[in-house]
């Protein structure tokens, strides 16, 4: 099954996952800290932070964020350790669900909130390219899939 | 017979002596998989210590005089001669300014006699259009001397002025000034003033200078505190430094 992945490809993901991580924990940790109670010059990360969409009751969705990529993160090394196909399948259909939060996550910023925060788009971004690898992914295991089943 | 009994011997021998190197090699992998596993928790575990270490208490953050001390053009309320001085940097037009807004006020009210609190502007004027103008209109007030008057109503009436073009919220800045009682074509010549910029100006810049990039920013003594996140916070504050 491994000539599905390749170095470049584990290096990316694990690259991407761990980007995201470090930046959703770090969000997570400001909004415990209440660190964003004030208005910034760098961009309306406040505003982003302190609105109602930022959190699902006291837990806020960075924290959501963090253990994603967290998943992510260490779900893809297990699979490099254990060469686990099944699990590198299921980390490439979660993609798609981080992807899809993502995504719904830059429409509340865009015409919501009405305010951009950088560190939520850096987190669209790596859960956009995570989704692009699971994408590749899924297309090599489909691909093996057909070869295997045409031998 | 002899020959064949070694030779099956052996054969048994070289089969265990196999097993042995793969029975070694997969504890090597093992060994090495948990070495691995062990590596990348204490790996995260690292980031997440560094993170939360880097973003949390760098609470005091000791500046220079300029903005420990209090000078002439400062707006002061409270007990100018108090032994605690607050000063915070602040942005009419700052929704989390507003938030702070009724807690300064509370707090002045129990702690008057013990507390200079100041005001300085840093309008962020990047994100907040109608910013720059409302602390000149609490400039222009503070010329007839009433500048707290002005400093409540930007404040309570924040949202209302807020999403204004420049042109309109200054028309209604110029209404307030009528409510709380000002000469309002006075006030409407001041706002425009070069002197009424230029101070506002120098408070921005003091802000920049200390590296300031968000507002409401507090001091206490000279010294940056990280945002309380309430009344309470502020009290507890004041009251350690009000029993030393």
């Amino acid at each position: 099954m491994f000539n599905i992945l390749s170095t470049k490809l584990n290096t990316a993901w694990i690259i991407v996952a761990l980007v995201g991580f470090i930046d959703a924990t770090y969000l997570t940790v400001v909004h415990f800290q209440g660190s964003y109670l004030g208005c910034s010059v760098i961009s309306g990360c406040n505003q982003v932070l302190a609105s109602e969409y930022s959190s699902i009751g006291p837990v806020p969705l960075a924290l959501f964020g963090a253990l994603y990529y967290l998943l992510m993160l260490l779900g893809f090394i297990f699979v490099l350790d254990r060469k686990s196909k099944t699990v590198l399948e299921i980390l490439a259909y979660l993609s798609i669900a981080g992807f899809l939060m993502s995504g719904w996550l830059f429409f509340v910023q865009w015409k919501i909130v009405e305010a951009f925060c950088q560190y939520c788009l850096l987190s669209a971004l790596t859960s956009t390219l995570l989704f692009i690898f699971g994408m590749i992914i899924l297309r090599k295991i489909n691909y093996n899939h057909t070869i295997e089943d045409s031998n | 017979m002899e020959e064949q009994l070694t030779k099956k011997q052996r054969r048994e021998l070289k089969k265990q002596e196999k097993q042995e190197l793969a029975n070694k090699n997969r504890k090597k992998e093992q060994n090495k998989s948990l070495m691995m596993w062990l590596a990348v928790i204490a790996g995260i575990a690292l980031i997440v210590w560094g993170i939360i270490a880097s973003s949390g208490d760098n609470s005091s953050v000791n500046v220079s005089s300029s903005i420990s001390d209090i000078v002439e053009q400062d707006h002061v309320k409270g007990n100018p001669d108090a032994s605690i001085v607050i000063m915070e940097y602040s942005d009419f037009q700052c929704p989390a300014c507003k938030a702070y807004f009724p807690i300064i006020k509370q707090l002045m009210s129990e702690y008057s006699d013990d507390i200079a609190f100041v005001y300085r502007h840093y309008p962020l004027t990047s994100i907040h259009a109608n910013a720059e103008p409302a602390a000149r209109a609490a400039e222009a007030a503070s010329v007839q001397g009433k500048f707290w008057e002005m400093h409540d109503k930007l404040f309570e009436n924040q949202s209302e002025w807020s999403e204004l073009s420049t042109k309109l919220a200054e028309d209604k800045f110029a209404e307030y000034a009528g409510d709380i009682g000002l000469d309002v074509d006075k006030f409407k010549i001041d706002l425009g003033s070069k002197a009424i910029k230029e101070r506002v100006k120098s408070d921005s810049q003091s802000a920049l200078r200390a590296g300031l990039n968000s507002t409401p920013t507090f001091f206490i003594n000279g010294e940056k505190i990280k945002n309380p996140r309430g009344l309470n916070e502020f009290k507890f504050f004041v009251d350690n430094l009000l029993q030393r």
